[in-house]
Protein backbone atom coordinates (compact mmCIF):
# COMPACT_ATOMS: atom_id res chain seq x y z
CA UNK A 1 0.00 0.00 0.00
CA UNK A 2 1.14 3.51 -0.95
CA UNK A 3 0.75 6.56 1.07
CA UNK A 4 -2.02 7.77 -0.86
CA UNK A 5 -3.62 4.32 -0.56
CA UNK A 6 -3.49 4.04 2.93
CA UNK A 7 -5.33 8.07 3.20
CA UNK A 8 -7.62 7.19 0.94
CA UNK A 9 -8.89 3.68 2.36
CA UNK A 10 -10.40 5.38 5.64
CA UNK A 11 -7.95 3.62 8.11
CA UNK A 12 -6.44 6.26 9.31
CA UNK A 13 -10.04 8.08 10.63
CA UNK A 14 -11.27 4.71 11.96
CA UNK A 15 -8.14 4.74 14.38
CA UNK A 16 -8.52 8.69 15.53
CA UNK A 17 -11.83 7.40 16.01
CA UNK A 18 -10.90 4.36 18.32
CA UNK A 19 -13.18 2.40 15.49
CA UNK A 20 -9.92 0.08 14.19
CA UNK A 21 -9.41 -3.43 15.88
CA UNK A 22 -5.90 -3.72 17.80
CA UNK A 23 -4.51 -5.44 14.68
CA UNK A 24 -5.73 -2.62 12.59
CA UNK A 25 -4.28 -0.09 14.88
CA UNK A 26 -0.84 -1.87 15.20
CA UNK A 27 -1.11 -1.96 11.09
CA UNK A 28 -1.14 1.91 11.40
CA UNK A 29 1.27 2.76 14.43
CA UNK A 30 3.87 0.42 11.48
CA UNK A 31 3.13 2.74 8.51
CA UNK A 32 3.56 5.94 10.58
CA UNK A 33 6.63 4.47 11.48
CA UNK A 34 7.34 3.78 7.57
CA UNK A 35 5.81 7.00 6.38
CA UNK A 36 6.05 9.72 8.89
CA UNK A 37 3.58 11.93 6.23
CA UNK A 38 0.47 9.92 7.65
CA UNK A 39 0.98 11.05 11.27
CA UNK A 40 0.38 14.96 9.78
CA UNK A 41 -2.51 13.35 8.19
CA UNK A 42 -3.60 12.03 11.53
CA UNK A 43 -2.85 15.14 13.40
CA UNK A 44 -5.51 16.98 10.59
CA UNK A 45 -8.07 14.35 11.43
CA UNK A 46 -7.64 14.55 14.81
CA UNK A 47 -8.14 18.65 14.73
CA UNK A 48 -11.16 18.26 12.59
CA UNK A 49 -12.73 16.03 15.08
CA UNK A 50 -11.16 18.20 18.26
CA UNK A 51 -12.53 21.48 16.54
CA UNK A 52 -16.21 19.63 16.01
CA UNK A 53 -16.33 18.26 19.64
CA UNK A 54 -15.66 22.00 20.64
CA UNK A 55 -18.32 24.20 18.86
CA UNK A 56 -21.34 22.39 19.17
CA UNK A 57 -21.90 22.94 23.22
CA UNK A 58 -21.91 25.50 25.68
CA UNK A 59 -18.87 25.25 27.03
CA UNK A 60 -17.84 24.21 30.82
CA UNK A 61 -17.88 26.63 33.45
CA UNK A 62 -14.73 28.55 33.87
CA UNK A 63 -14.00 27.43 37.40
CA UNK A 64 -14.38 23.76 35.96
CA UNK A 65 -10.35 23.73 36.06
CA UNK A 66 -9.50 24.85 38.78
CA UNK A 67 -12.26 22.54 40.36
CA UNK A 68 -10.36 19.59 38.50
CA UNK A 69 -6.90 20.93 39.83
CA UNK A 70 -7.96 20.78 43.34
CA UNK A 71 -8.71 16.83 43.02
CA UNK A 72 -5.62 16.17 40.92
CA UNK A 73 -1.92 15.54 42.67
CA UNK A 74 0.85 17.42 40.94
CA UNK A 75 4.64 16.75 40.92
CA UNK A 76 5.64 19.97 40.63
CA UNK A 77 3.30 23.10 41.78
CA UNK A 78 3.93 26.27 39.94
CA UNK A 79 4.93 29.31 41.71
CA UNK A 80 1.93 30.98 39.72
CA UNK A 81 -0.59 28.34 40.20
CA UNK A 82 -3.56 29.17 41.68
CA UNK A 83 -3.91 28.70 45.55
CA UNK A 84 -5.59 25.96 46.94
CA UNK A 85 -6.97 27.11 50.20
CA UNK A 86 -5.97 24.39 51.66
CA UNK A 87 -2.44 24.95 51.32
CA UNK A 88 -2.94 28.99 52.84
CA UNK A 89 -2.54 27.86 56.40
CA UNK A 90 0.90 26.05 55.85
CA UNK A 91 3.64 28.27 57.14
CA UNK A 92 5.99 29.53 54.02
CA UNK A 93 9.10 28.12 55.13
CA UNK A 94 7.19 24.37 56.15
CA UNK A 95 6.71 24.41 52.59
CA UNK A 96 10.26 25.30 51.28
CA UNK A 97 11.25 22.64 53.88
CA UNK A 98 9.35 20.15 52.25
CA UNK A 99 9.87 21.19 49.19
CA UNK A 100 13.62 20.66 49.75
CA UNK A 101 12.98 17.65 51.71
CA UNK A 102 11.58 16.29 48.83
CA UNK A 103 13.91 17.48 46.28
CA UNK A 104 16.52 15.39 48.30
CA UNK A 105 14.29 12.58 49.00
CA UNK A 106 14.33 12.86 44.90
CA UNK A 107 18.15 12.97 44.63
CA UNK A 108 18.37 10.25 47.07
CA UNK A 109 16.14 7.83 45.53
CA UNK A 110 17.27 8.81 41.70
CA UNK A 111 20.95 7.36 43.03
CA UNK A 112 19.92 4.93 44.93
CA UNK A 113 17.66 3.36 41.83
CA UNK A 114 20.54 3.96 39.68
CA UNK A 115 23.01 2.21 41.58
CA UNK A 116 20.37 -0.47 42.10
CA UNK A 117 19.99 -1.09 38.11
CA UNK A 118 23.41 -0.72 37.75
CA UNK A 119 23.95 -3.90 40.14
CA UNK A 120 20.73 -5.78 38.48
CA UNK A 121 22.49 -5.18 35.27
CA UNK A 122 25.67 -6.23 36.89
CA UNK A 123 23.61 -9.53 37.68
CA UNK A 124 21.91 -10.37 34.27
CA UNK A 125 24.82 -10.06 32.32
CA UNK A 126 27.01 -12.75 35.20
CA UNK A 127 23.90 -15.00 35.21
CA UNK A 128 24.18 -14.63 31.44
CA UNK A 129 27.79 -15.83 30.94
CA UNK A 130 26.37 -18.68 33.09
CA UNK A 131 23.94 -19.55 31.34
CA UNK A 132 25.71 -19.81 28.12
CA UNK A 133 28.33 -21.47 29.95
CA UNK A 134 26.02 -23.67 31.80
CA UNK A 135 24.29 -24.81 28.09
CA UNK A 136 27.88 -25.45 26.00
CA UNK A 137 28.81 -27.60 28.69
CA UNK A 138 25.42 -28.99 28.46
CA UNK A 139 26.34 -29.71 24.94
CA UNK A 140 29.60 -31.02 25.15
CA UNK A 141 28.32 -33.75 27.71
CA UNK A 142 25.58 -34.66 25.16
CA UNK A 143 27.83 -35.13 22.77
CA UNK A 144 29.84 -37.11 25.04
CA UNK A 145 27.12 -39.04 26.48
CA UNK A 146 25.95 -39.91 22.49
CA UNK A 147 29.65 -40.96 21.46
CA UNK A 148 29.52 -43.60 25.41
CA UNK A 149 26.48 -45.08 23.86
CA UNK A 150 27.49 -46.13 20.66
CA UNK A 151 30.68 -47.34 21.89
CA UNK A 152 28.34 -49.08 24.59
CA UNK A 153 26.33 -50.50 22.26
CA UNK A 154 28.99 -51.58 19.50
CA UNK A 155 30.79 -53.48 22.93
CA UNK A 156 27.54 -55.22 23.80
CA UNK A 157 27.49 -56.35 20.11
CA UNK A 158 30.68 -57.15 19.81
CA UNK A 159 30.18 -59.10 23.49
CA UNK A 160 27.21 -61.23 21.88
CA UNK A 161 29.14 -62.28 19.19
CA UNK A 162 32.03 -63.46 21.74
CA UNK A 163 29.51 -65.12 23.80
CA UNK A 164 28.34 -66.72 20.72
CA UNK A 165 28.27 -71.27 22.08
CA UNK A 166 29.56 -72.04 18.65
CA UNK A 167 32.49 -69.29 18.67
CA UNK A 168 35.65 -70.00 18.99
CA UNK A 169 38.18 -68.10 20.97
CA UNK A 170 42.25 -68.38 19.57
CA UNK A 171 44.80 -66.79 20.92
CA UNK A 172 47.72 -65.22 18.84
CA UNK A 173 51.17 -65.02 20.64
CA UNK A 174 53.37 -62.49 19.90
CA UNK A 175 56.35 -62.98 18.02
CA UNK A 176 59.64 -61.41 16.52
CA UNK A 177 58.97 -57.85 16.41
CA UNK A 178 55.89 -58.45 18.98
CA UNK A 179 57.12 -60.88 21.07
CA UNK A 180 55.82 -59.02 24.26
CA UNK A 181 52.21 -58.80 22.63
CA UNK A 182 49.30 -61.03 21.99
CA UNK A 183 45.60 -60.59 20.21
CA UNK A 184 42.58 -63.20 19.82
CA UNK A 185 40.73 -64.61 16.59
CA UNK A 186 36.77 -65.60 16.87
CA UNK A 187 36.22 -67.77 14.39
CA UNK A 188 32.89 -69.88 14.36
CA UNK A 189 33.97 -72.90 12.49
CA UNK A 190 29.88 -73.77 11.73
CA UNK A 191 28.78 -70.72 10.15
CA UNK A 192 32.55 -69.75 9.17
CA UNK A 193 32.06 -66.36 10.67
CA UNK A 194 35.84 -64.54 11.66
CA UNK A 195 36.92 -61.74 13.52
CA UNK A 196 39.92 -60.12 15.11
CA UNK A 197 40.04 -58.90 18.54
CA UNK A 198 43.24 -55.79 18.11
CA UNK A 199 42.31 -55.02 21.89
CA UNK A 200 46.44 -55.12 22.81
CA UNK A 201 47.90 -54.71 19.34
CA UNK A 202 50.16 -51.75 19.05
CA UNK A 203 49.38 -49.71 15.88
CA UNK A 204 50.83 -50.45 12.67
CA UNK A 205 54.30 -49.05 11.71
CA UNK A 206 53.67 -45.79 9.21
CA UNK A 207 52.43 -47.12 5.97
CA UNK A 208 52.48 -50.77 6.50
CA UNK A 209 48.98 -52.48 7.98
CA UNK A 210 48.65 -56.02 9.93
CA UNK A 211 46.78 -58.79 8.05
CA UNK A 212 45.11 -61.73 9.07
CA UNK A 213 45.94 -65.17 7.19
CA UNK A 214 44.42 -68.16 7.66
CA UNK A 215 46.38 -71.32 7.49
CA UNK A 216 43.91 -73.92 5.58
CA UNK A 217 45.50 -77.48 4.32
CA UNK A 218 49.15 -76.04 5.38
CA UNK A 219 48.65 -72.71 2.97
CA UNK A 220 48.08 -69.36 3.78
CA UNK A 221 44.50 -68.47 2.89
CA UNK A 222 44.32 -64.13 2.99
CA UNK A 223 41.67 -63.19 5.84
CA UNK A 224 41.65 -59.59 5.31
CA UNK A 225 43.50 -56.69 6.21
CA UNK A 226 43.32 -55.28 9.99
CA UNK A 227 42.16 -51.51 9.64
CA UNK A 228 43.53 -50.23 13.17
CA UNK A 229 43.39 -46.47 11.84
CA UNK A 230 39.77 -45.88 13.25
CA UNK A 231 40.39 -47.17 16.28
CA UNK A 232 38.31 -50.21 15.83
CA UNK A 233 39.75 -52.92 18.04
CA UNK A 234 37.32 -55.89 17.58
CA UNK A 235 36.69 -55.92 13.36
CA UNK A 236 34.61 -58.64 11.36
CA UNK A 237 37.25 -60.75 8.54
CA UNK A 238 36.98 -62.33 5.45
CA UNK A 239 34.92 -66.11 6.35
CA UNK A 240 36.98 -68.92 6.60
CA UNK A 241 36.22 -72.62 6.43
CA UNK A 242 38.59 -75.48 7.91
CA UNK A 243 41.66 -73.53 9.28
CA UNK A 244 43.56 -75.34 11.68
CA UNK A 245 45.85 -71.65 12.85
CA UNK A 246 45.95 -68.07 12.21
CA UNK A 247 48.69 -65.45 11.71
CA UNK A 248 49.53 -62.02 11.21
CA UNK A 249 52.00 -59.85 9.17
CA UNK A 250 52.83 -57.24 8.46
CA UNK A 251 52.36 -56.08 4.57
CA UNK A 252 52.52 -52.79 2.64
CA UNK A 253 49.60 -50.38 3.00
CA UNK A 254 46.27 -52.33 1.44
CA UNK A 255 47.38 -56.45 1.95
CA UNK A 256 49.65 -58.57 0.22
CA UNK A 257 48.25 -61.52 -1.86
CA UNK A 258 49.95 -63.50 -0.48
CA UNK A 259 52.07 -63.09 3.15
CA UNK A 260 55.83 -62.46 3.64
CA UNK A 261 56.72 -65.05 6.35
CA UNK A 262 59.42 -62.39 7.88
CA UNK A 263 57.56 -60.19 9.38
CA UNK A 264 54.87 -62.76 10.91
CA UNK A 265 54.52 -61.14 13.70
CA UNK A 266 51.15 -63.09 15.63
CA UNK A 267 50.46 -67.06 15.09
CA UNK A 268 48.09 -69.24 16.92
CA UNK A 269 46.69 -72.69 16.43
CA UNK A 270 43.22 -73.70 16.41
CA UNK B 1 -2.83 35.65 0.24
CA UNK B 2 -0.88 38.36 2.27
CA UNK B 3 -4.20 39.13 4.27
CA UNK B 4 -4.27 35.41 4.93
CA UNK B 5 -0.79 34.66 6.04
CA UNK B 6 -1.37 36.99 7.87
CA UNK B 7 -3.82 36.47 10.38
CA UNK B 8 -2.59 32.86 10.23
CA UNK B 9 0.70 34.07 11.63
CA UNK B 10 -1.62 35.93 14.15
CA UNK B 11 -3.21 32.90 15.17
CA UNK B 12 -0.19 31.06 15.64
CA UNK B 13 1.16 33.51 17.74
CA UNK B 14 -1.85 34.03 20.31
CA UNK B 15 -1.50 30.02 20.98
CA UNK B 16 1.31 29.73 23.86
CA UNK B 17 3.04 26.63 23.70
CA UNK B 18 2.35 23.45 21.37
CA UNK B 19 3.48 20.12 22.37
CA UNK B 20 3.57 16.80 20.32
CA UNK B 21 1.75 14.24 21.75
CA UNK B 22 5.12 12.32 23.02
CA UNK B 23 6.22 15.37 24.51
CA UNK B 24 2.50 15.93 25.70
CA UNK B 25 2.84 11.90 27.42
CA UNK B 26 6.20 12.36 28.91
CA UNK B 27 4.80 15.06 30.65
CA UNK B 28 1.76 13.67 31.51
CA UNK B 29 3.55 11.16 33.21
CA UNK B 30 5.90 13.18 35.43
CA UNK B 31 1.91 14.30 36.58
CA UNK B 32 3.33 18.20 35.52
CA UNK B 33 0.96 20.66 36.08
CA UNK B 34 1.53 22.43 32.86
CA UNK B 35 0.34 18.98 31.23
CA UNK B 36 -2.66 19.29 32.62
CA UNK B 37 -3.36 23.30 31.88
CA UNK B 38 -2.82 22.03 28.42
CA UNK B 39 -4.50 18.65 28.23
CA UNK B 40 -7.42 20.57 29.91
CA UNK B 41 -6.94 23.99 27.97
CA UNK B 42 -7.10 22.09 24.34
CA UNK B 43 -9.42 18.96 24.79
CA UNK B 44 -11.82 19.73 27.62
CA UNK B 45 -14.15 21.93 25.56
CA UNK B 46 -13.91 18.74 22.78
CA UNK B 47 -14.30 16.02 25.32
CA UNK B 48 -17.41 18.32 27.42
CA UNK B 49 -19.23 18.74 23.92
CA UNK B 50 -18.68 14.37 23.64
CA UNK B 51 -19.92 14.32 27.14
CA UNK B 52 -23.01 17.00 26.95
CA UNK B 53 -24.12 15.55 23.41
CA UNK B 54 -24.69 11.89 25.23
CA UNK B 55 -25.60 13.50 29.24
CA UNK B 56 -27.57 16.13 27.89
CA UNK B 57 -27.28 18.30 30.78
CA UNK B 58 -24.78 20.99 31.40
CA UNK B 59 -24.24 19.78 35.52
CA UNK B 60 -24.24 16.58 34.90
CA UNK B 61 -21.30 17.13 32.07
CA UNK B 62 -19.24 18.76 33.82
CA UNK B 63 -19.09 16.43 36.54
CA UNK B 64 -18.21 13.75 33.97
CA UNK B 65 -15.96 15.74 32.42
CA UNK B 66 -14.04 16.38 36.13
CA UNK B 67 -14.30 12.72 36.73
CA UNK B 68 -12.91 11.53 33.32
CA UNK B 69 -10.07 14.30 33.64
CA UNK B 70 -9.38 13.09 37.03
CA UNK B 71 -9.16 9.27 35.88
CA UNK B 72 -7.08 10.12 33.10
CA UNK B 73 -4.50 11.96 35.40
CA UNK B 74 -4.93 9.31 38.46
CA UNK B 75 -4.63 5.94 35.52
CA UNK B 76 -2.22 7.71 33.16
CA UNK B 77 -0.55 4.00 33.16
CA UNK B 78 -3.42 2.19 31.80
CA UNK B 79 -2.90 4.66 28.60
CA UNK B 80 -1.13 2.70 26.03
CA UNK B 81 0.79 5.03 22.73
CA UNK B 82 1.38 2.11 21.07
CA UNK B 83 -2.46 0.91 20.58
CA UNK B 84 -3.88 4.33 19.95
CA UNK B 85 -4.11 8.48 20.07
CA UNK B 86 -4.40 10.11 23.24
CA UNK B 87 -6.87 11.70 22.05
CA UNK B 88 -8.61 8.65 21.20
CA UNK B 89 -7.91 7.39 24.28
CA UNK B 90 -9.41 10.33 26.24
CA UNK B 91 -12.73 10.28 23.83
CA UNK B 92 -13.70 6.54 25.07
CA UNK B 93 -13.45 7.35 28.64
CA UNK B 94 -15.32 10.40 28.50
CA UNK B 95 -17.71 8.25 26.44
CA UNK B 96 -17.91 5.41 28.50
CA UNK B 97 -18.07 7.95 31.59
CA UNK B 98 -20.69 9.77 30.23
CA UNK B 99 -22.74 6.51 28.95
CA UNK B 100 -22.35 5.37 32.52
CA UNK B 101 -23.68 8.39 34.26
CA UNK B 102 -26.59 8.81 32.07
CA UNK B 103 -27.48 5.03 33.00
CA UNK B 104 -26.97 5.45 36.91
CA UNK B 105 -29.24 8.25 36.31
CA UNK B 106 -31.82 6.26 34.58
CA UNK B 107 -31.70 3.21 36.68
CA UNK B 108 -32.28 5.60 39.83
CA UNK B 109 -35.47 7.05 38.09
CA UNK B 110 -37.18 3.68 36.02
CA UNK B 111 -37.50 0.51 38.50
CA UNK B 112 -36.43 -2.95 38.41
CA UNK B 113 -37.06 -3.86 35.04
CA UNK B 114 -34.72 -1.05 33.29
CA UNK B 115 -31.72 -2.70 34.65
CA UNK B 116 -32.06 -5.66 32.22
CA UNK B 117 -31.75 -2.89 29.37
CA UNK B 118 -28.05 -4.01 28.33
CA UNK B 119 -25.63 -1.38 26.43
CA UNK B 120 -27.01 -1.77 22.73
CA UNK B 121 -30.06 -1.00 24.11
CA UNK B 122 -29.52 2.28 26.18
CA UNK B 123 -27.07 3.60 23.23
CA UNK B 124 -29.65 2.87 20.75
CA UNK B 125 -32.75 5.07 23.15
CA UNK B 126 -29.85 7.64 23.48
CA UNK B 127 -29.40 7.92 20.04
CA UNK B 128 -33.23 8.44 19.32
CA UNK B 129 -33.65 10.74 21.92
CA UNK B 130 -30.99 12.95 21.13
CA UNK B 131 -31.11 12.88 17.40
CA UNK B 132 -33.87 15.99 17.51
CA UNK B 133 -31.25 17.40 19.96
CA UNK B 134 -28.63 17.70 17.92
CA UNK B 135 -29.81 19.65 15.03
CA UNK B 136 -30.10 22.62 17.14
CA UNK B 137 -27.03 21.71 18.93
CA UNK B 138 -24.50 22.15 16.07
CA UNK B 139 -25.26 24.90 14.01
CA UNK B 140 -22.12 25.96 12.24
CA UNK B 141 -19.53 23.12 11.46
CA UNK B 142 -21.98 19.98 11.42
CA UNK B 143 -24.65 21.86 9.62
CA UNK B 144 -22.32 22.16 6.47
CA UNK B 145 -22.10 18.29 6.20
CA UNK B 146 -24.97 16.16 4.39
CA UNK B 147 -27.40 14.49 6.44
CA UNK B 148 -26.16 11.14 5.89
CA UNK B 149 -23.19 12.49 6.88
CA UNK B 150 -23.93 13.96 10.08
CA UNK B 151 -25.49 10.57 10.93
CA UNK B 152 -22.59 8.59 10.33
CA UNK B 153 -20.41 11.54 12.37
CA UNK B 154 -22.64 10.90 14.80
CA UNK B 155 -22.24 7.45 15.27
CA UNK B 156 -18.81 6.75 15.14
CA UNK B 157 -17.74 10.05 16.98
CA UNK B 158 -20.43 11.27 19.49
CA UNK B 159 -22.05 7.66 20.62
CA UNK B 160 -19.03 5.61 20.04
CA UNK B 161 -20.47 2.77 17.60
CA UNK B 162 -18.00 -0.01 16.19
CA UNK B 163 -17.45 0.69 12.28
CA UNK B 164 -19.67 -3.16 12.88
CA UNK B 165 -22.63 -1.44 14.92
CA UNK B 166 -22.93 1.31 12.32
CA UNK B 167 -22.85 -1.34 9.37
CA UNK B 168 -25.16 -3.22 11.15
CA UNK B 169 -27.40 -0.52 12.00
CA UNK B 170 -27.62 1.78 9.13
CA UNK B 171 -27.60 -1.28 6.89
CA UNK B 172 -24.61 -0.97 4.66
CA UNK B 173 -21.73 -3.39 4.17
CA UNK B 174 -18.18 -2.40 5.96
CA UNK B 175 -16.37 -0.73 3.53
CA UNK B 176 -19.03 1.82 2.58
CA UNK B 177 -19.37 2.84 6.15
CA UNK B 178 -15.53 3.24 6.25
CA UNK B 179 -15.53 5.45 2.89
CA UNK B 180 -18.82 7.63 4.35
CA UNK B 181 -17.24 7.98 8.22
CA UNK B 182 -13.68 9.15 5.55
CA UNK B 183 -15.77 11.65 3.62
CA UNK B 184 -17.63 13.34 6.37
CA UNK B 185 -14.29 13.78 7.94
CA UNK B 186 -12.28 15.17 4.97
CA UNK B 187 -15.50 17.87 4.41
CA UNK B 188 -15.09 18.89 8.08
CA UNK B 189 -11.21 19.34 7.79
CA UNK B 190 -12.00 21.54 4.54
CA UNK B 191 -14.86 23.44 6.72
CA UNK B 192 -12.32 24.08 9.47
CA UNK B 193 -9.83 25.50 7.18
CA UNK B 194 -12.76 27.80 5.95
CA UNK B 195 -13.20 28.87 9.05
CA UNK B 196 -10.09 29.72 10.52
CA UNK B 197 -9.30 31.89 7.54
CA UNK B 198 -12.51 33.76 8.18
Amino acid sequence: MNVEQIISSGLLEGYVLGMTTEEESALVRDLCVKHPELLEEIQQIESALIGLGSQQTPAPNDNLKDRIASQIQFSNAEPEARVVPLNRVEPVAGKSFGYRLAVAASVALLIASSVYIYTLHRQVSDLENRLADASASNTMLSVEMAAEKESMHKLAANFSIVSDPGMKAIPLNGMNSLATRSAMVHWNPETNDLYFNATALPPSPGDKQYQLWAIVDGKPVDAGVIALENGVVFQKMKPITGAKAFAVTIEAYGGSPSPSLDTMCLLGNV
Amino acid sequence: MGIISYFRENKRSIKKVTYTQDELIVLIREKNQKAFSYLYDNYSKALFGVIYHITNDQEEAEDVLQNVFVKIWNHFSSYDEQKGRLYTWMLNIARNMAIDSTRSKHEKVKNKIQEASDTVYHRNRMYTENSSHETIGFKTLIAGLKEDQQQIIDMAYFQGFTQEEIAGRLGMPLGTVKTKVRQAILMLRELTKKEILQ
